[in-house]
């Protein structure tokens, strides 16, 4: 039984295979075919700003550690009105593998990945992005968010201010 | 005696196999990649010329600029004679395959095959045997785990499967009572060995498969478990070397094939030549086919297969061909 | 010793340890906050819940504020505990900001990982956040308060702890709040420790605002090289750069705290003008072409006026793998003209130490367990900062202090103080030793007295002396009084406080060789000719700094090894960059004769912010460091030897050639370090010549402060802010002599030159005795802590 399986598994496949050569092949031509990619297609990275206009990355390092192939790397600073941000800022594209860990790791919505995927260069070093070639002046994928309305370290709004936060207690007060 | 003319046939006669075989491989190569393409619904190379057909120049010419790196430590000369163990054995076999009846040119028999030794059969075992000498060095000389233990697969597989393909050659040399390549064609007709003598055709058609290390026996370089097996240190023309070798050896197994089972170049209307390389066609594309359609042996399998299953078959093929030849007698 | 269960495994814990340690013993690790090893526990987060099963208690209790019992049963995964923590996390984080992005604690947070641990992911709370304004706290401590979960850590450590007195916690009920009073800097010298005990981001180190993720940093364990203790850190690095320090913890030593010199003062490493690169000359040159140079130009002046001609200097600041490599390139030379430190009374002062004090040596651990502590002639706070925590904490466990000092010192804890002229301190202890006190006046012979009776009666009593003010005669008769006060079944230790990190170190190598003055004297005659100076700064380190100027000014060849721009690195003909403490990997020998290793945190080079000019690093990439990175000191003079070795291999020859440093080979940077052996037993202190007094005449004496006088420190721009200012200290009744009010310029002249500076007053301190804070680096040249001299006041000047 197991010997007539055995040969027959091993002859029919040839049919099988033969009879594909005569089909349609699904191949997409692709430099002059070329499919839209979905939205979520993960590809070039951008660094996104606030609705404000702010720089979204708040230099957090978040992206750069859960990187899997260690291509981000950057330096934080404050600015004098006590932001966060990125004195400097790049990522290696050469070494990048389009992944998502970043965006996904990401706090601020900063990071976000974007569907152009040809951007392919002949010299190494010019798949190196900084940050002015990273950064874009829209929101990306959602225009709304501002982190520092959240984060109460009151840089957007005094501390206290955002909708979340009760203004700073007075500690002097013996009042109940 | 031997005179210009006669050197000049040989000579052309050496050109014209030497550059029909590597253009044939060539386009095998590619061939093969188209075919294979549409068995898996794609379409192969096609951008290279018209229907991709400049691609195997574009490949040579890729693989001959591509640096030539010699891993640290490995043994020099070895390693760099190995890829041409592999090929030129593999040409060389072609010394004695009979393309055609001799023709008649200039007022003198042409024989259709460049030396029509008596003892061919076994010329083509030899070389085949040589053949191993490439694998083998090539995987020890690399001085590399994946390759040496490609090189070792490599050794075990073909000894093994040599011994098949050689006794299923017995029967062959039994029926047509003589080793000349020539004589067994001719010993074909009316009815090719193939039906005559189909568990002989049958053990050879696996041990070529084997012998060529092509899928479903491509043991020795298995990409998942090796990298790519003894040739895994070689680039440029070295690896291209190797590369060829492996369709050149398709080549010629096939030729072989069409001579010992398929009745070489015999056939109804069209002349000859044209029938030799039809047959020869055929088996190519069968083991494109066979490629397409079949995954890989485990390394256990293969060995049980070989030695527990075709060398016993092969023997009693001997022996029941030859009872069954004497009966006739 | 209690035994008990926890989750099915039974543990035996030392009597009185809390529920919460015994789970630590079997690896067994609850979410918890307000506990620490050195602060206890307070029960004040209430996330360390067990479920009690069987003991004296039952039921869900807080683990920390129970203390272990025989035959308790306890299980850390009850449903209930479990829940509950679960509970007490969310709660923690009802009002928790969502700012871990902004955040430097990020990444080392506690609160962090308790909420993982804990299992509490989404915000279920509707309500608004509490917040509240943050308060300046000074250049070292940013304040974030908002992220506070009240558990007590920060207000334990700065007051309980560190006997600081201007932080603490404010408000009541929702409005709980630690801070300062007003906003100012935290005046506590230990202020840094409250980064590392806060659990949560509240209070950040602010010099390292912004730099790094600790995650991304290369840490290692170390030794602070700032001050003779030897404190345990953990320094942090990345791109090149020092970045941070932490304390370490070695429970013989520092315990888990370190201060603020030791915490802040890394900026050595980074220092703008540290010279990377050796230099002949003002030329920059490769390595091999400056050690061949160098090599040529010591055999030259070898040959032409024989090996005695050249001399050398190692340092207390240098490890001791390079001090000794010092040594054996003065065999290689065949000279025997080497000294280890610049200043000869340090020198004498740490060989007597090194000779003499064996069994009574006592570490920091001994000193805050011990019961009475007699402090003479030091200033800890100043001079070996978490000296002063030790005793701060053997004060807190009960035990009595007294500092017998002529400077109005200031101490964490309580202690008795008789400012006792710089000269009679060693009289002082003479007649401790004798058990009268007849010359005294009557005043101080009663609280001499009481002293000396508490010396007697206490159980594990300590003698604490400063080497500075002491000098090498004082150090021996302290040394020798502690003896005297031993018994058989009640040793009376002994601590002093050395010069340098590797001062002990120092002096084990120098064995009977000359000190640095032999040294100068040799090359004012010219006798000597070239000067090896390793890590040290004779144009700045020398007591009488003329003297060694006009000396130095004569020297053919001066070849100097250093990591931070001293005047002698300016000076060398042929400069060696060597790698910062924190670079290298090495040992230290502490106050207390303990070796102390340190690992390698990083490799040195100039730091991504500097190539970079603080924006885009040059986008040029290529294997290891740029240019010719600093060596370590110790192959660096292997090299000049023709050596090459492993760190291993060089341990191995020390060990196998210094007797008393056995164990070297194998010292590891995680432990306490180990002692050296006992030996020495005899050192004859060469007769100093006396101050000369005159009539109307001042002591002066230099002093050290803690953010001014050290080497390293005086590097790091990050303490700018806080440098004293220099001037005088004098008692308020002999300026009222002279008629001089606090904060005018006093004028004095000294046959070391004259001092113009202004003057602060006292009540609390010897009576014709001038202080100078000394400020390494200071426009004015001030003499170097260590040395006492006559100064005449000469006038007043009128502001
Ligand atoms: S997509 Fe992946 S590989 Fe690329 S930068 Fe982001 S985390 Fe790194
Ligand atoms: S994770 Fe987002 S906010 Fe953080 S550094 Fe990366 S891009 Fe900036
Ligand atoms: S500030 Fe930090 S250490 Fe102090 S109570 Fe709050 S969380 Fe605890
Ligand atoms: S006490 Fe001394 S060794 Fe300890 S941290 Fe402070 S300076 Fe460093
Ligand atoms: S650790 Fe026990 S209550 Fe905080």
């Amino acid at each position: 039984m197991n010997l007539w399986r055995g040969i027959k598994g091993s002859i029919q496949p040839f049919g099988i295979t033969f009879r594909n050569i005569f089909r349609k092949p699904s191949t997409i031509q692709y430099p002059e075919q070329k499919r839209t990619p979905a939205p979520r297609f993960r590809a070039r990275i951008i660094l996104t700003r606030d609705p404000d206009g702010g720089e979204r990355c708040v230099a957090c390092y978040l992206c750069s550690a859960a990187c899997p192939v260690d291509c981000i790397s950057m330096q934080s600073a404050e600015r004098p009105d006590g932001r966060r941000y990125a004195t400097w800022f790049r990522i290696n594209f050469s070494r990048c593998i389009f992944c998502g860990m970043c965006a996904e790791a990401c706090p601020t919505l900063a990071i976000q990945m974007t569907p152009d995927y040809e951007f392919s260069k002949r010299e190494p070093l010019t798949l190196v992005y900084e940050k002015e070639d990273l950064l874009v002046d829209h929101g990306g994928k959602d225009n709304e968010y501002n982190y520092y309305r959240h984060a109460g370290i009151g840089v957007v709004n005094p501390r206290g201010g955002n909708p979340d936060e009760a203004p700073p207690v007075d500690i002097r007060t013996n009042l109940p | 005696m031997i005179d210009l003319l006669t050197v000049v046939i040989i000579l052309v006669k050496l050109i014209l196999i030497l550059g029909v075989i590597l253009t044939l491989a060539a386009y095998l190569v590619f061939a093969e990649r188209r075919i294979l393409g549409r068995m898996q619904l794609r379409l192969g190379p096609n951008r290279v010329g018209p229907f991709g057909l400049l691609q195997p120049l574009a490949d040579v010419i890729k693989l001959l600029t591509k640096e030539d790196f010699l891993p640290s430590q490995a043994d020099k000369w070895l390693f760099l004679l190995a890829p041409g163990m592999a090929s030129i054995t593999a040409i060389l076999a072609f010394a004695v395959v009979p393309f055609s009846p001799p023709l008649h040119l200039f007022g003198r028999e042409i024989p259709m095959v460049v030396c029509d030794l008596n003892v061919g059969v076994l010329y083509f075992l030899a070389l085949s045997s040589l053949a191993v000498y490439g694998v083998a060095l090539g995987g020890w000389a690399s001085n590399s785990k994946y390759s040496l233990l490609g090189g070792i697969r490599g050794l075990a597989q073909l000894i093994s499967y040599e011994l098949s393909m050689g006794l299923s050659l017995v029967p062959v040399v039994l029926m047509a009572r003589s080793f000349s390549l020539t004589d067994i064609v001719l010993a074909q007709s009316p009815l090719p060995f193939a039906i005559l003598n189909p568990v002989a055709f049958l053990i050879f058609m696996i041990s070529i498969a084997a012998e060529s290390k092509r899928i479903p026996f491509d043991i020795p370089e298995a990409e998942n478990e090796l990298v790519a097996g003894y040739h895994t240190e070689y680039s440029g023309m070295r690896f291209g070397l190797f590369f060829v070798g492996e369709y050149i050896n398709v080549i010629i197994l096939s030729s072989m094939t069409t001579v010992f089972f398929l009745g070489g170049w015999s056939g109804p209307l069209l002349p000859p030549l044209i029938w030799f390389f039809l047959k020869m066609l055929a088996v190519s594309f069968f083991f494109i086919w066979m490629r397409g359609t079949l995954p890989r042996l485990r390394y256990d399998q293969l060995m049980h297969f070989g030695w527990k299953f075709l060398i016993p078959l092969s023997l009693l093929n001997v022996i029941a061909t030859g009872a069954v030849l004497l009966a006739i007698r | 010793m209690p035994t008990l269960t926890i989750d099915n495994k039974t543990v035996t814990v030392p009597e009185g340890a809390n529920v919460l340690e015994a789970a630590k013993r079997l690896d067994i690790v609850i979410p918890h906050f307000c506990y620490h090893e050195a602060l206890g526990s307070v029960g004040a987060c209430r996330l360390c819940a067990m479920k009690f099963l069987e003991g004296p208690a039952k039921g869900i209790q807080m683990a920390c504020m129970v203390e272990a019992k025989d035959g308790m049963v306890v299980s850390t995964q009850d449903e209930g505990a479990v829940d509950l923590r679960k509970h007490v996390i969310e709660w923690l984080m009802m009002n928790h900001p969502h700012d871990c992005p902004v955040c430097d604690e990020g990444g080392e947070c506690q609160l962090q990982d308790m909420t993982v641990a804990g299992g509490h992911g989404i915000r279920r709370y509707g309500g608004l956040k509490r917040t509240y304004n943050n308060q300046f706290l000074g250049p070292f401590v940013y304040h974030e308060m908002n992220r506070c979960i009240q558990c007590y850590r920060c207000v334990r450590t700065y007051q309980d702890y560190c006997g600081g007195t201007d932080f603490g916690v404010l408000g009541c009920n929702q409005r709980i709040y630690f801070g300062r009073f007003r906003d100012g800097p935290l005046e506590s010298v230990f202020s840094g420790n409250i980064v590392d005990a806060c659990p949560t981001g509240v209070f950040t180190d602010k010099t390292f605002r912004f730099h790094s993720r600790y995650w991304d940093l290369e840490e290692a364990s170390s030794v602070c090289p700032h001050c003779s203790l030897g404190c345990a850190t953990i320094p942090g690095a990345r791109y090149r750069e020092l970045q941070r320090v932490r304390g370490g913890v070695n429970k013989e030593t520092n315990g888990f705290f370190i201060c603020d010199r030791g915490r802040f003062g890394y900026g050595y490493a980074n220092h703008p003008d540290r010279p990377r690169i050796p230099r002949i000359g003002d030329r920059e040159v490769s390595w091999d072409d400056s050690l061949e140079e160098a090599r040529g130009r010591l055999a030259d002046i070898a040959h032409r006026h024989g090996p005695a001609a050249i001399a050398l200097l190692g340092s207390p600041r240098a490890s001791l793998e390079a001090n000794y490599r010092l040594l054996t390139l003065a065999h290689h030379l065949e000279t025997d003209r080497i000294a280890f430190e610049a200043h000869p009374e340090r020198d004498r002062t740490a060989r007597v130490v090194a000779a003499l004090s064996d069994k009574n040596s006592r570490s920091l651990e001994e000193i805050r367990n011990s019961d009475f502590l007699l402090l003479v002639g030091a200033d800890p706070l100043n001079e070996a900062p978490m000296m002063a925590l030790a005793v701060r904490q053997a004060v807190r466990r009960g035990a009595g202090a007294a500092l017998i000092d002529p400077r109005p010192v200031g101490l964490p804890f309580h202690a008795v103080h008789l400012p006792l002229a710089a000269g009679r301190l060693s009289e002082f202890l003479q007649a401790v030793c004798a058990g009268t006190f007849e010359n005294f006046s009557r005043q101080e012979r009663t609280i001499l007295e009481g002293i000396a009776e508490r010396l007697r009666r206490a159980q594990r009593p300590i003698l604490i002396g400063g080497g500075d003010l002491l000098g090498a005669a004082g150090v021996r008769d302290l040394l020798r009084t502690s003896e005297k006060l031993s018994k058989e079944d009640r040793p009376c230790g002994a601590a002093l406080i050395l010069g340098g990190p590797n001062s002990y170190g120092a002096a084990l190598l120098s064995g009977e060789t000359s000190d640095f003055n032999g040294i100068l004297d040799g090359i004012s005659e010219g006798r000597i000719r070239a000067l090896v100076c390793l890590e040290s700064d004779p144009f700045t380190d020398h007591p009488d700094l003329s003297r060694s100027r006009s000396a130095l000014a004569k020297l053919d060849l001066l070849i100097a090894l250093d990591c931070v721009p001293t005047t002698t690195a300016e000076k060398a003909n042929i400069f060696l960059p060597v790698k910062a403490p924190a670079e290298s990997a090495g040992v230290y020998v502490n106050n207390e004769g303990r070796m102390l290793a340190f690992a390698s945190v990083f490799d040195p080079g100039t730091p991504i912010r500097v190539t970079g000019g603080g924006d885009h690093p040059p986008r040029v990439f290529e294997p290891g460091t740029p240019r010719n990175p600093p060596m370590s000191a110790w192959s660096v003079l292997g090299a000049l030897q023709n050596r090459r070795e492993s760190l291993n291999s060089l341990r191995r020859e020390m060990e196998g050639e210094h007797a008393r440093l056995a164990g070297l080979a194998s010292l590891d940077p995680e432990t306490d370090g180990r002692r050296v052996l006992p030996g020495g037993g005899r050192f004859e202190i060469p007769e100093i010549p006396a101050i000369p007094t005159e009539e109307k005449a001042f002591d002066l004496i230099s002093i050290q402060s803690l953010f001014g006088s050290e080497t390293l420190s005086a590097f790091s721009p990050v303490l700018d802010p806080v440098r004293p200012v220099p001037r005088f200290l004098m008692h308020s009744a002999d300026a009222a002599e002279i008629g001089l009010a606090a904060g005018e310029t006093l004028r004095v002249t000294t046959d070391r030159g004259g001092f113009e500076l202004p003057v602060a007053l006292s009540e609390v301190m010897a009576r014709g005795c001038l202080f100078i804070a000394h400020l390494k680096g200071s426009p004015v040249d001030l003499p170097f802590p260590g040395v006492r001299f006559a100064a005449r006041v000469d006038r007043r000047k009128e502001s």
